[in-house]
């Protein structure tokens, strides 16, 4: 006989967690974000896309007998018995103003908004946590090496949910960083894909507009039969 | 061919290119290749005083722990990590004796970087690239290498505090290093010793009190140059920014005051040895050496054999 439950079995098991200090039964095949709801909270703050690419919904958790602090996206992680979990509704890190056009790719650049980097312990606390599994300790180490193109390329990835912030004893918003990393590669070590520049010169000469008009126009069931009839043809080469 | 797992630390990636590039390029004519670990963090600089502040110990202890793994990829690579910055190398070198003594701080140490499967066995030994080139290359075979020997440099060698203190990280005898010395007459080049090849350079007061750096510095290039010296040579970037950006600062601010330019030993290396020059990044130097090199006929013209 096969241990496998039914899909009936499967939807009814249930597991106990415990939100913010109470706990509370929910179905265990949920995501830690749609087990709140299931009991009964509402998450203003905290949620986002609900398919893992915004970052806004960063969750720490314990497991029962586990002293390890764990960290995840609620809405990409199922939860488990014996949780003891809460959800953030905000990271508290400083975002440095600055203008991309008058900074060079070096390690002073990002030293003069983020002079905390340089405190880094190297301890990997903020690579631990991270739902991204991103390398974020050497990222960081890059930054301070100057090494902006491989702190671009190794934080990619990121998608500034901040919880390597939080846990950071350097004290430092490591996913700022990151964004000033990339945002000085993508300026100044990378050159401008030419076509780019054609699709810019083909909007602002018009070349759409008629396209666009005649989309528009469309009904409601028009715009819908022209959407499943599409197809991905090149029309300059057509 | 050895290979030998490099740590650079942040100096080297910033604003000591040149002596980076020039060590490299040095290291594989003398067969003693510096190979760059895949991935390092900061050395931990400046080394605490602190003996249980174990958060501070991490860094270097992962340098270690990352650079022994690097050996495993690399051809003939004792188990050693090899420094150009003599601050890494001081930093390095300390908390690795402090492990190898010291079981319990290991332990806590090792605690932190377990889920890394970055643990340490204290199984590496750190050496700084200078006593690579005197222990194992020896000064013979770089002599053999030597196309464009330094005539008429007058090389005053600079150690700064770094190289020979503290007791464990010391490369060479506190009093008596001769280890640049020896170095700089294998170029070819013309030794002059000053009396303040160890006088502080004012290190990071540099960062709030320029005053002290430029009264140190002005020192120790006065008593270089009243022996005849004109030019420095260094191993520590924090010296040769100190001492570089000050004479300049000062030429500025007075008159008659005459520069010299200050050298990384692999530079002088490199332009004995027919590198290409601009593996020097000599444009990052404040006093740039390559009037002097010229004059001297030691770049910019076609060696005649």
């Amino acid at each position: 006989m096969s241990k496998t439950k039914t899909k009936q079995e499967e939807e009814t098991l249930t597991v106990k967690i415990y939100i913010m200090g109470s706990a509370h039964e929910v179905p265990a095949s949920l995501t830690i974000m749609k087990a709140m709801e299931y009991a009964g909270f509402k998450i203003k703050r905290g949620a986002g896309c609900r398919a893992g690419f915004c970052g806004a919904c960063a969750t720490l958790y314990r497991k029962a007998g586990d002293y390890r602090i764990y960290a995840a996206l609620a809405c990409q992680t199922q939860v488990e018995d014996g949780m003891v979990l809460t959800q953030l509704p905000f990271v508290p890190a400083p975002k440095a103003i600055y203008d991309v056009d008058s900074l060079k790719p070096t390690a002073s650049s990002i030293l003069k908004f983020y002079p905390e980097v340089a405190r880094c312990l190297s301890c990997n606390a903020c690579s631990k946590v991270c739902p991204q599994e991103i390398q974020v300790m050497d990222y960081v180490q890059y930054c301070l090496q100057g090494q902006i193109d491989k702190a671009a390329e190794l934080s990619f990835d990121c998608v500034q949910c901040g919880l390597c912030a939080i846990r950071c004893p350097a004290e430092i918003p490591q996913y700022h960083v990151g964004m000033l990393a990339r945002r000085l590669h993508g300026k100044y070590n990378t050159s401008t894909p030419e076509t780019l520049l054609e699709r810019v010169e083909e909007i602002e000469n018009g070349t759409f507009e008629e396209g666009f008009e005649e989309l528009m126009s469309l009904s409601k069931d028009g715009l819908k039969k022209r959407y499943t009839e599409r197809d991905f043809v090149d029309q300059k080469k057509a | 061919m050895v290979q030998y797992s490099y740590f650079p630390g942040c100096n080297l990636k910033t604003n000591a290119k040149g002596f980076e590039e020039t060590a490299i390029a040095v290291s594989k004519k003398l067969e003693a290749e510096l190979v760059e670990m895949p991935s390092w963090n900061c050395c931990g600089t400046v080394h605490t005083l602190t003996s249980d502040n174990i958060m501070k110990r991490i860094a270097p202890i992962r340098v270690l722990s990352r650079s022994r793994k690097h050996v495993e990829t690399l051809k003939e690579s004792p188990n050693q990590v090899v420094t150009l910055c003599s601050m890494c190398n001081s930093t390095l070198k300390i908390v690795n004796n402090e492990v190898k003594k010291d079981q319990e701080i290991l332990d806590k140490i090792n605690y932190q970087l377990e889920e890394d499967e970055e643990t340490y066995e204290t199984d590496m030994e750190v050496k700084h690239f200078l006593e690579i080139l005197r222990d194992i290359v020896g000064y013979e075979k770089i002599s053999e290498k030597v196309v464009n020997p330094l005539e008429g440099l007058k090389i005053s060698p600079y150690y700064g505090c770094m190289l020979l203190h503290p007791e464990e990280a010391k490369i060479d005898d506190e009093e008596m290093p001769d280890v640049l010395e020896s170095l700089v007459e294998s170029l070819g080049a013309e030794l002059v010793m000053s009396p303040l090849f160890k006088f502080c350079c004012g290190s990071y007061h540099i960062v709030d009190q320029e005053d002290i750096v430029s009264s140190q510095v002005e020192k120790i290039v006065e008593a270089a140059k009243r022996r005849g010296a004109n030019a420095l040579v260094v191993a520590c970037p924090l010296c040769a920014y100190n001492i570089d950006q000050q004479q300049k600062a000062m030429a500025r601010n007075s008159v008659g005051k005459s520069p010299i330019p200050v050298f990384y030993f692999t530079q002088l290396m490199a332009i004995a040895m027919g590198e290409p020059v601009k593996i020097n990044y000599f444009n990052d130097h404040f006093i740039n050496p390559e009037p002097l090199l010229k004059e001297l006929g030691l770049i910019g013209r076609k060696k005649a054999k």
